[in-house]
């Protein structure tokens, strides 16, 4: 990938005060639960009632995200769209499915199937902007929203403008109170993200889009590439791919001005990013988003939008430091994102 | 039939999750679909569902919606006609 | 390829060659349905697909199963040796994904806390990584879910990736199990067809639904030549454009799908009369045939080449159609041959547009295959002769 991609606009709704663009961190919202649930604005104001009345969550999260970040960018088009989710529009599937096994198959209505197929979100924006171009579903785990990044940065090599990305995700009551049973779920306040002490992750959900151009027309910071990385054995292959990734980019670690690293909060899960942590940190301003948003597929789409506002605004919030920072500017910002230790991904935005 | 309809307003209000909509809205005789209610083929077809979950009367063809569901007063009049209860 | 009309490719050519449809009454799938609908089911059950890949891991579902069946056909006959130093990918798609298991247990997971390992064997990416480390593909892996048009879309993600360079080669395709949730989903929808479907029939009623896993390598030429390959057919042109119309439904002027044909078209630099052979998405449905009919005559005028729908062979396979119609195509090349459209009678009225209706020799150098999906996704592929 040749080409950068330049943000030009965010749109996130999040387990903290997102919703409103120009919010950072004034004061973060803490959540003592094993499930941090996304502060959900009122749709009405985002959506056509006549549409809003079929949407799940998910979609709801979704389209309204996109809409804050296509206003953002004052654009009315895109030349391609790419959502990726996980678990796609859960809330129907769930809905649908108990209506099938309790009803034994009958009196089942079309519109919650309708909704439950994973590219809704995308094909809901598709609807509304009226856009008939180029539109695409990503659903890896921790590679749904990473593989959006990657194909908006290849459409413009391919001589595309404009791409809308972003990743979505929702939990139920259901989904968490079977997570509750299945794994160990932490709800500490002082969960320990990064002393490797803690067992059990604190489920999370939300939406954040991005508009991106392949100019740096009005941009808040542009993203320079992105790489993902399958089932590492030991972590330092994780590192061994960032150190290529930045050489790919012309930057080194030492360069870097902040690392911001996806942490689910168990420990066992994490072991090769807390070893990377452990050796970087003397060297490197480190930093971890999760705490914040919560562990889910997509939750590389909320650390893309903190790192996106942590350069525009050039202000690394304490909430987000694991180390003491004496950075006066910050001009490069690698994520280094991990997902049940199956799906490692780089991502790195920089000043533009 | 004036309490069939009514019935049918807060039944449709709620299969169709109208939210915003309040049954004094829905007129007996105006359209459900198009300009009217801004109601489309897949609320077509919660209609089929809401004709045999409440009224025991199956379509099989979606196609003979349209008529049906044409207004309140024509869907009373198939309920009517070919209904159980 | 593994679905209603064989094992692997060569019982599915014997299928399309006889003209034998894979669809049938159903023998797998629970449903209190089962007299009353056909479906497009792989004859094998879930313990026979285990038998085939010889595992029995814990949460292997059956469209995992089919995955890996597929994939592993592919690549072998590929002759590629993974561990050659060049880069491969997996990109996979599907709808169904866990569903197919997670239906059997939900209730006693919700109602009563059994069956909670299911809950992580769920989601399309697990069924993909199952493919990927079957395979033994670590350097990509991605996951597609665009309704109907899914395998379309691995397949164009394939080739832009290996022209931008970031992979040699890519195992590209879909999967999808019949579940009982997909099958009441389109039941509901009142477009599934009790007796066989009938595309581009006047008085077609309906889908029946299928399932089956497909893939197909591609490959860069440098690579092929590196490691001396040869190849089968290749990717001339592929789009993606969106109908923009309504959730479900093709707009009735078959925007969405002209443009993607339109595009793919001019990507290949073939004009509209270069194309030999169609093979339609053609679901059977009412609405499908009509908006892909009037998209077929936006681009060919009054010169339609000869085309077929081969879902009445294989049933409808969701997100893994678009790659069983791409070994489909590449064997009509490979034998210069269009496999027929079954059960059809009557042109629909609007179009008087008729389909190849019994296995015709025909020189084909030019496949166009066209894929659409819930969602307003239009994908189309160009295949050509090699």
């Amino acid at each position: 990938m040749a080409k950068k991609a330049y943000i030009i606009g965010s749109g996130c709704i999040s387990p903290q005060n997102t919703v409103d663009n120009n919010w950072f961190f004034e004061s973060v919202v803490s959540h003592e639960s094993d499930h941090l649930n996304a502060i959900e604005p009122s749709y009405k104001e985002y959506i056509n009632p006549n549409m809003l009345r079929r949407m799940g969550r998910a979609i709801k999260m979704g389209v309204t995200a996109a809409s804050i970040a296509t206003t953002e960018a004052k654009v009315e088009n895109v030349d391609g769209t790419m959502s990726g989710t996980g678990l796609g529009c859960f809330e129907d599937s769930e809905r649908f499915l108990l209506a099938l096994l309790r009803n034994e198959e009958q009196f089942l209505t079309p519109t919650s199937f309708i909704q439950s197929t994973h590219n809704t979100v995308g094909s809901q924006i598709a609807l509304i902007m009226k856009c008939h171009n180029y539109n695409h579903t990503y659903v890896h785990r921790g590679f749904s929203f990473e593989s959006c990044i990657m194909d908006a940065m290849m459409s413009f090599d391919e001589g595309k403008h404009t791409a809308l990305i972003g990743g979505i995700e929702e939990h139920t009551p259901i989904y968490i109170d079977l997570n509750q049973h299945a794994h160990k779920l932490d709800s500490h306040i002082d969960h320990k993200y990064f002393e490797g002490k803690d067992l059990g992750i604190q489920m999370g959900e939300g939406a954040a889009f991005f508009v991106l151009s392949d100019t740096n027309k009005n941009a808040s910071s542009c993203i320079d590439g992105i790489s993902m990385l399958y089932k590492p054995e030991v972590s330092k292959e994780i590192l061994l791919k960032a150190t290529q990734f930045l050489k790919q980019h012309n930057t080194s670690l030492e360069n870097i001005d902040l690392v911001l690293f996806g942490l689910s909060g168990d420990k066992d899960l994490d072991k090769h990013l807390l070893d990377i942590i452990a050796g970087i940190s003397k060297t490197n301003a480190v930093g971890h988003f999760k705490h914040l948003c919560g562990e889910y597929h997509t939750a590389g789409a909320f650390g893309t939008w903190l790192a996106n506002k942590i350069i525009q605004k050039q202000n690394i919030p304490d909430a987000v430091k694991i180390n003491l920072s004496n950075k006066t500017s910050v001009n490069t910002v690698l994520i280094i994102n991990g997902y049940l230790n199956i799906n490692y991904s780089f991502t790195l935005l920089s000043k533009c | 039939m004036d309490a069939l309809i009514e019935k049918l307003k807060v039944q449709i209000i709620e299969q169709l999750n109208l939210a915003e909509v309040k049954p004094e809205d829905i007129k007996p005789d105006g359209p459900l679909f198009g300009d009217g209610l801004g109601l489309d083929s897949i609320d077509a077809l919660e209609l089929i569902v809401l004709l045999e979950k409440h009224y025991g009367i199956k379509i099989q063809n979606p196609a003979d919606g349209k008529k049906i569901f044409e207004s309140l007063r024509t869907m009373a009049e198939f309920i009517k006609s070919h209904g159980k209860s | 390829m593994i679905s209603a009309i064989g094992n692997n490719v060569p019982e599915a050519l014997f299928s399309l060659s006889n003209s034998k449809t894979g669809i049938g009454k159903v023998n797998h799938l629970t449903t209190r349905y089962k007299d009353e609908y056909l479906l497009g089911e792989v004859k094998l059950s879930n313990k026979e697909l285990m038998d085939v890949v010889g595992s029995t891991a814990p949460g292997l579902n059956r469209t995992s199963l089919l995955g890996m069946i597929a994939a592993k056909e592919a690549l072998v006959n590929s002759g590629i040796d993974l561990k050659d130093g060049l880069r491969t990918g997996l990109i996979s798609s599907t709808t169904v994904a866990g569903m197919c298991n997670t239906e059997l247990y939900y209730r006693d997971m919700v109602e009563k806390h059994g069956h909670l390992e299911v809950l992580d064997f769920h989601d399309c990416g697990e069924s993909t990584e199952r493919i990927a480390d079957h395979l033994g593909i670590k350097d990509f892996v991605t996951t597609i879910s665009t309704a109907c048009s899914s395998a379309a879309n691995a397949v164009m993600l394939g080739c832009r990736m290996i022209k931008s360079g970031m992979l040699d080669r890519a195992v590209v395709g879909g999967v999808d199990s019949l579940s009982k949730f997909t099958f009441n989903g389109f039941n509901t929808l009142m477009i599934l067809d009790k007796e066989w479907c009938k595309p581009f029939d006047e008085n077609r009623k309906g889908l029946n639904l299928g399932e089956a896993g497909a893939f197909i390598i591609i490959e860069s030429e440098a690579s092929l030549k590196k490691r001396n390959g040869k190849a089968l057919a290749q990717v001339a042109g592929y789009a993606n454009a969106n109908d923009a119309y309504h959730q479900t439904a093709s707009s009735p002027d078959g925007l969405g799908a002209t443009m993607a044909i339109e595009q793919a078209l001019a990507m290949s630099g073939l004009k509209p009369a270069d194309i030999d052979y169609i093979n339609m998405h053609g679901t059977g449905t009412p609405n499908n045939d009509q908006s892909e009919s009037k998209a077929t005559v936006n681009i060919f005028g009054s010169n339609v080449p000869k085309f077929s729908s081969t879902k009445a062979f294989t049933g409808h396979t969701l997100a893994a159609a678009a790659s069983v119609e791409a070994v489909i195509s590449v064997l009509s090349i490979l034998n210069n041959k269009i496999y027929p459209n079954l059960n059809f009678t009557t042109p629909i009225s609007e179009f008087n547009l008729s389909p190849v209706t019994k296995v015709t020799d025909a020189q084909i150098k030019n496949v166009l295959s066209n894929s659409f999906g819930f969602g307003g996704n239009c994908s189309s592929l160009i295949i050509s002769k090699n």
